[in-house]
């Protein structure tokens, strides 16, 4: 049954067109993020040949393919973050609003079974997205620079991948405890910034999800050190089945 | 064999009492209306019985398995909520496909449910459609699974009177195949389709029996009488206590209700004679269902 629902998730995905807006910014910035670490310099240096800007001495070095993927990561971790929790965190919520998981469920559908397809779905199309936009990020970054760090790239998507499976399972959970979007927002971005507030203390470091994304970017820039991020990734992961386990427990228990 | 059956069953709302010990009995192949006013409790009973809301106490056993304990017997009801909403960006068809696949039913039967619903050949998006059309859309999909039951909240409440022929024609149609209840306030819905009646007055079910057998316990209690004088005759009926209520229903005849049939029969033949009045007609009236739901609802 949960194959059949993903198919339901895939239509609806195709159908509403969110397929677009989440395709959209993974193509953009995965073909950009190379564009804009190659140029940057360049532009910055025309325009300080400017009349305005003359006798001001910058000095930029070079930039790499590390320049390519540090604005490949920033742009995933800021504006791709927000796509995805847009367009996932109504799953739940949304459909008991209208009440089409009332229907869903009176079919006799598991409540659970369709949780998880609904959490498995999100997670294989993201994962997919980041699969094809890190493709494309290495090619064009080595089509700019003639050399990237495949090592390196691999690792940190590796662990922008854990970091993005904790997103969805907090989607999942903030989706089945809210009553609609609005309410499923505001728990998802509460329990957010309570990580954010996490990282004023460094001794919580690897117990908080929001540390994968500075080590990607001290992978890409230092080298990858495994033992750093060991911690954090069992952490981030416990987080998740917790998160998801909880949202099941509560939709199993929701009056609809 | 009842194939809902509940007991004591409460939900509670701080303090509403929306279902309040419910003992109700629905036999096998009937459809059974569940009346009441509105917020008699009639949506949280269904609510109740399908798992989408948890009593306060009290359970309810369906095609026998205790709901408490147990959603599988779902597989064997279709529902149809009061305001149907659907997945707005499929077809009709693309809709109950897919719900085919997920629930694992033939595809053929898609063709069938649509066929009876009247929606075959409707290419349009359901986001498209109007009230009327989603509500037969929901009855088809609640008959997707061939189930045993059918759960109906207010199916034709919101309908234009052509929309409610066609859904109660449709209901009408399943007599004998399904077990139908269905929930409703409209009275004349459910005179012209149930062969059973359950009413509901604050969450307490009130009377649950046949149409014939209520009609026969609430028969010969109404008189229509036409007279030469019938104000005459309503100024002397007026005093008796065993007249309930007296009204003129045209020029010459007057409507009596009686809380004593026997001494109606033997008094106002009496009166009519002592006051020198010539009757023109003196009949028992049977009741409509309205008259007997107001009776039990005061």
């Amino acid at each position: 049954m949960i194959l059949k629902l993903m198919k339901k998730e895939w239509k609806e995905l195709i159908k509403t067109g969110k397929i677009y807006a989440l395709l959209f910014p993974f193509l953009f910035f995965s073909i950009l993020s190379p564009v804009i670490a190659k140029f940057t310099p360049e532009i910055i240096k025309s325009l300080t040949s400017t009349q305005d800007m003359q006798g001001i001495i910058i000095k930029i070095p070079p930039p790499t393919w590390k320049d390519a993927f540090l604005q490949f990561f920033k742009n995933l971790n800021q504006i791709v973050f927000l796509v995805i929790a847009i367009v996932f965190l109504g799953s739940i919520s949304e459909e008991k609003n209208k009440g089409t998981a009332a229907i869903m469920v009176t079919l006799g559908i598991d409540r659970k079974e369709w949780v998880i397809a609904k959490f498995l779905f999100q997670v294989l199309v993201v994962f997919s997205l980041i699969f094809l936009s890190y493709i494309l990020c290495v090619y064009y970054t080595y089509f700019l620079f003639s050399e990237v760090g495949i090592y390196e790239t691999i690792a940190s998507t590796f662990l922008y991948l854990v970091y993005i499976f904790f997103i969805l399972s907090l989607c999942i959970f903030s989706s089945s405890i809210g009553n609609n979007m609005l309410q499923s927002v505001g728990i998802f971005f509460a329990i957010f910034v309570l990580f954010t507030l996490f990282s004023i203390f460094p001794n919580l470091e690897p117990y908080n999800p929001l540390t994968l994304s500075s080590l990607q970017n001290q992978w890409i820039v230092k080298g990858v050190i495994w033992k750093d991020a060991i911690e954090n990734i069992s952490t981030v992961i416990i987080y998740s089945v917790i998160l998801i386990t909880l949202g099941i427990i509560y939709f199993e228990q929701q009056e609809l | 064999m009842n194939v809902i059956e509940t007991y004591n069953l409460c939900k509670y709302y701080k303090e509403k009492r929306a279902v309040d010990n419910l003992n109700l009995g629905v036999p096998e192949g009937v459809i059974f209306g569940y009346l009441g006013p509105n917020g008699a409790g009639k949506t949280t009973t269904i609510r109740l019985l399908l798992n989408l809301a948890k009593p306060t106490s009290g359970y309810a056993v369906v095609l026998g398995e205790n709901i408490t304990k147990s959603r599988k017997y779902l597989k064997k009801v279709g529902f149809l909520p009061d305001v149907p909403n659907f997945y707005n960006y499929f077809t009709a068809r693309e809709y109950l496909e897919l719900l085919s696949e997920i629930i694992k039913v033939d595809k053929k039967r898609v063709d069938e449910v649509l066929e009876i619903v009247g929606l075959k050949s409707e290419k349009k998006r359901i986001g498209t459609f109007s009230r009327g059309m989603k509500q037969r859309l929901g009855i088809a999909q609640a008959l997707l699974s061939d189930p045993q039951i059918l759960i109906l909240d207010e199916p034709a409440s919101a309908l234009d009177p052509q929309g409610r022929k066609e859904v109660l024609d449709l209901i009408a149609s399943l007599r004998g195949e399904k077990t139908v209840f269905f929930s409703t306030h409209i009275l004349s819905d459910v005179e012209r389709i149930c062969d059973r009646v359950g009413i509901l007055k604050e969450g307490k079910l009130i009377l649950n029996d046949t149409i014939d057998n209520l009609k026969k316990r609430f028969s010969k209690r109404i008189l229509h009488i036409e007279v030469n004088n019938p104000q005459k005759l309503f100024e002397k009926l007026k005093k008796e206590n065993w007249i309930e209520s007296i009204s003129f229903s045209d020029k010459n005849a007057l409507l009596i209700r009686v809380k004593e049939i026997q001494r109606a029969q033997r008094e106002i033949p009496r009166i009519i004679v002592e006051e020198d009045i010539l009757i023109d007609r003196f009949e028992f009236l049977e009741p409509t269902l309205e008259d007997i739901f107001f009776e039990v609802i005061s």
